[in-house]
């Protein structure tokens, strides 16, 4: 098996040899870096800086030489060829023993406090990183009431495919699709279906079961932002992604999706339509003007808002 | 008589013996195998970089064997774009088109797929026996089987998954050249294929079958004629169907065109 | 015992032997990592291994692949939703070797998730998670889910139509999950809707969080295997812990545990 000794070069009776103490070196830095302060604030002191320096390096010089000339030969003693070490010989730290614990009894108490002070470092580090990671993903959401054109873009029966950014100051990543039906007037006021076309199974866009006009598609510019009008026709709605559809008030006919489609609140600003907020339904009765939306707080899709899965729901994240 | 823990470590120790007295360093004996193999997975790597890369072009329409190098930049406001995910979450993609009924989504989201995971994790507190030979370990090659062969197919099911929305003009051409359609039949062909009938329908092998749809390739072929038609996609109900959507809206012109079409669909 | 027998002459060592030892044991005594890797290559395995069992490191060849070909990414890449796109058109067609650096990275990825169910599948058919391998196998069943969400981050970077709604769809599906999955789902969007934080809590992620995560649980998942050692296959004649006749004379545990004895027939 390989191993030896670590090699000592002095032998083992051998006192180290150091040079005696001396605080000559300090001067001799010290004038050293008045030297290097010299270079940038004037030529006198780098004078000055050389002088110490080579005064205080004079002083040492002397005092290394005459250890030296005091100080025996040091004896080499030969290894064992330099193998390699074993880890562990002469590498290992000392372990505290069974009986050295007993004789530290204060040590409980150093252990708490080491453990409690470390815990409140903890914490103060973490504690602060999460939440900036967790929080602002729970506040700060804004309604933006969003223009999308006046109530004669939008003719009697007909569908419009509108898309808008639902936040303008982040940009396109905000850009929402909606079915847009102006239902004529109730009760004096413009009645409107407004659909959003985020799937209400897992959110994939929504499609309209029916003939789309890109050629007529009008896009103008308000407020600041890009808003589209698409004629379509559709007779549904359907989702390309795992097969659901949707009639033309957003309730759900076939497929996985767990509720109605969303829609958005609206109000009539002068002549201008404008959105408000988002909400998510339950079922939508009737149709047209005369639809009876239940209406529920925006949740995401795939969550369900009546029947007996609403109870594994029973938190809202606050937004 | 050993106790089972006796047992494994009796067993434990008898191995780390034979390995002791038999057994081989690992540099070179299994590093030569671990370096090929690692070989072989780089080589591999950059072959599959290669031939993608140079197979597709700049422009996301430019598609080749391996795909595309990127689609079109994300909309968020798409009406067009049929999502896919990546090609090893096509089992749970499909998964979930299992699932049709709202009551059952979740168990299809993460009821499934939670269950499998506590499954796999908690494998070696299920499966106590010493036994390693997997021939002697029916529950083991039972399982493994079943969960390959499921993966398997549901991968290839997600993989080959139509969507009903085929909104590209590829699809009439074909249609038309492959039906020796007449050219009234056109119009028709192209509002079938955007208005989501295809989600439901299938026609000469595109779209998905669905809630019994019938496929549409040869409908013409019972003689219903044209008014027939007109009628039915109108307004299904009156004719019993509850299921379909209620087509009415799109206009006795566009309804003709569709009558034509279907009428015209009598080649196999 | 004097021996009567002189020793062999050594010759003495070469000055090439001395350069390359000398750093070696300077680095050993101050350390104890040379013993330890020499430790690790050549320490023994069974001698009747089988190619199937290079899956475990053909599997860490393509973490490293991803390792290397993602932090050289990083370097262009810009994870803004209003440049991501744009950052990620130009590696790929305009850098020196972007679309090899790219590709490797885009294909590796499906090569690390290939072969990590693969080498899963050859320690199932080994049965090598049994005793003493139990927590091995427990580190590597986490390495999967944590391997598909490095999958899954990683989908959304390049911020085109395929990113963006297979990631809408992947948030949703977690959800779904009851009481918890809206939470979830929020802080993983960054807000109600996917907005301009989800693309950097992406990145965060798949950059920093998980393979973090990654390494670590590789880092113990091949500690685990240099110290509880490599299996033998199970249907080897020669397989290393089986028990043999000798065992069974002397009254050690129950026989045929592993293979049946010399004598023939299962005992």
């Amino acid at each position: 098996m390989e191993g030896s000794r670590p090699v000592d070069p002095h032998g083992p009776e051998h006192r180290p040899h150091v040079p005696s103490p001396s605080l000559w070196p300090v001067g001799f830095a010290i004038g050293v870096a008045i030297l290097l302060t010299g270079l940038i604030v004037g030529w006198w002191i780098v004078l000055l800086g050389a002088i110490i320096a080579v005064l205080f390096g004079f002083l040492w010089i002397r005092d290394i030489g005459a250890d030296a000339r005091a100080a025996p030969e040091p004896e080499l003693v030969q290894g064992a060829g330099g193998g390699p070490v074993v880890p562990g010989e002469g590498a290992a730290m000392p372990v505290m023993s069974d009986e050295e614990i007993e004789r530290f009894p204060r040590s409980k108490f150093l252990e708490a406090s080491t453990l409690g002070v470390g815990a409140i470092i903890g914490g103060l580090v973490t504690v602060p990183a999460l939440g900036f990671a967790v929080l602002p993903a729970f506040t700060g959401a804004e309604d933006h009431n969003i223009d999308v054109g006046g109530v004669g873009d939008f003719p009697e029966g007909d569908w419009r495919i509108v898309t808008f950014l639902q936040n303008p100051d982040e940009g396109e990543v905000s850009r929402r699709t909606t079915f847009i039906r102006y239902n004529g007037e109730l009760e004096g006021q413009p009645s409107f279906t407004i659909i959003a076309n985020n799937c209400a199974h897992l959110g994939c866009p929504v499609q309209p079961s029916g003939p789309v006009a890109d050629e007529e598609k009008k896009e103008e510019r308000i407020n600041g932002q890009v808003i589209t009008r698409i004629p379509a026709q559709p007779a549904a709605f359907a989702c390309p992604c795992h097969g659901g559809a949707y009639d033309l008030e957003g309730n759900r006919t076939a497929g996985p999706p767990v509720r109605a489609l969303d829609r958005f609140a609206f109000a009539i600003d002068g002549d201008r339509l404008v959105l408000t907020s988002r909400y998510s339904v339950g079922t939508v009765e009737g149709e047209g003007k005369d639809a009876v939306i239940t209406k529920y707080g925006q949740v995401p899709p795939g969550v369900h808002v009546d029947g007996p899965e609403q109870f594994l729901y029973p938190i809202e994240p606050p937004k | 008589m050993a106790t089972g823990v006796d047992r494994r470590r009796a067993e434990f120790k008898r191995y780390k013996e034979d390995v002791q007295s038999r057994g081989k360093p690992f540099f070179p004996f299994a590093m030569w195998h671990d370096t090929v193999m690692s070989l072989v997975v780089v080589v591999i790597t950059i072959a599959l970089a290669a031939i993608w890369y140079f197979d597709s072009g700049e422009d996301p329409e430019d598609v080749g064997i391996l795909g595309p190098r990127y689609t079109a930049e994300a909309d968020p406001g798409t009406t067009s774009f049929v999502p896919r995910p990546d090609w090893f979450f096509f089992f749970l993609f499909y998964l979930l088109r299992i699932f049709k009924w709202p009551e059952s989504v979740i168990l299809g989201t993460v009821g499934i797929p939670t269950l499998c995971l506590i499954l796999l994790l908690a494998l070696p507190f299920l499966d106590v026996r010493a036994e390693r030979r997997i021939i002697r370990r029916p529950v083991a090659l039972v399982a493994g089987v079943l969960v390959i062969i499921s993966m398997g197919v549901l991968t290839y099911k997600g993989a080959t998954a139509e969507e009903g929305i085929s909104t590209s003009g590829d699809v009439v051409e074909q249609w038309m050249t492959e039906g020796n359609l007449p050219p009234e039949a056109r119009k028709g062909a192209e509002l079938v294929a955007e208005s989501g009938c295809l989600n439901c329908h299938t026609y000469r092998g595109v779209g998905s079958p669905n809630l019994g749809a019938p496929d549409l390739t040869e409908i013409g072929a019972q003689d219903q004629g044209k008014d027939y038609f007109h009628r039915y996609v109108a307004n299904p109900r009156d004719f019993g169907n509850n299921v379909m959507p209620v087509y009415q809206s799109l206009g006795d012109e566009n309804l003709d065109a569709i009558a034509a079409f279907l009428d015209a669909s009598r080649n196999p | 015992m004097a021996s009567t027998t002189t020793p062999p002459r050594r010759k003495p060592p070469s000055r090439a032997s001395v350069a390359v030892n000398y750093p070696l044991d300077w680095l050993e005594e101050r350390s104890g990592l040379v013993g330890g890797t020499k430790y690790f290559l050549f320490r023994k395995v069974p001698g009747d291994i089988n190619w199937m069992q290079t899956l475990g490191s053909a599997t860490l060849t393509a973490f490293l692949i991803q390792l290397l070909t993602g932090v050289i990414l990083a370097m262009y890449y810009k994870p803004d939703p209003n440049s991501a796109y744009a950052s990620i058109v130009h590696i790929t067609n305009d850098v020196t070797l972007g679309w090899l650096v790219r590709g490797m990275h885009k294909w590796g990825a499906s090569m690390f998730i290939i072969l990590m169910f693969l080498h899963m599948g050859r320690v199932f058919l080994f049965g090598a998670y049994k005793y003493p391998r139990e927590l091995n196998w427990i580190v590597g069943a986490l390495l999967i889910p944590i391997g598909l969400f490095e999958g899954f981050t990683g989908y959304l970077l390049p911020w085109d139509q395929t990113a963006y709604w297979a990631t809408v769809v992947g948030i949703n599906i977690n959800g779904t999950a009851p009481f918890l999955g809206p939470f979830i789902a929020q802080f993983l969007q960054g807000g109600a809707e996917i907005g301009p934080d989800t693309l950097s809590r992406f990145y965060s992620l798949h950059m920093l969080l998980l393979p973090g995560a990654i390494i670590g649980l590789i880092v113990l998942h091949l500690y685990l295997v240099v110290r509880l050692g490599v299996s033998s296959p199970p249907w080897s004649k020669d397989a290393a812990g089986m028990e043999r006749p000798d065992d069974v004379q002397r009254g050690n545990g129950r026989a045929g545990l592993t293979r049946p004895t010399r004598r023939g027939g299962d005992v």
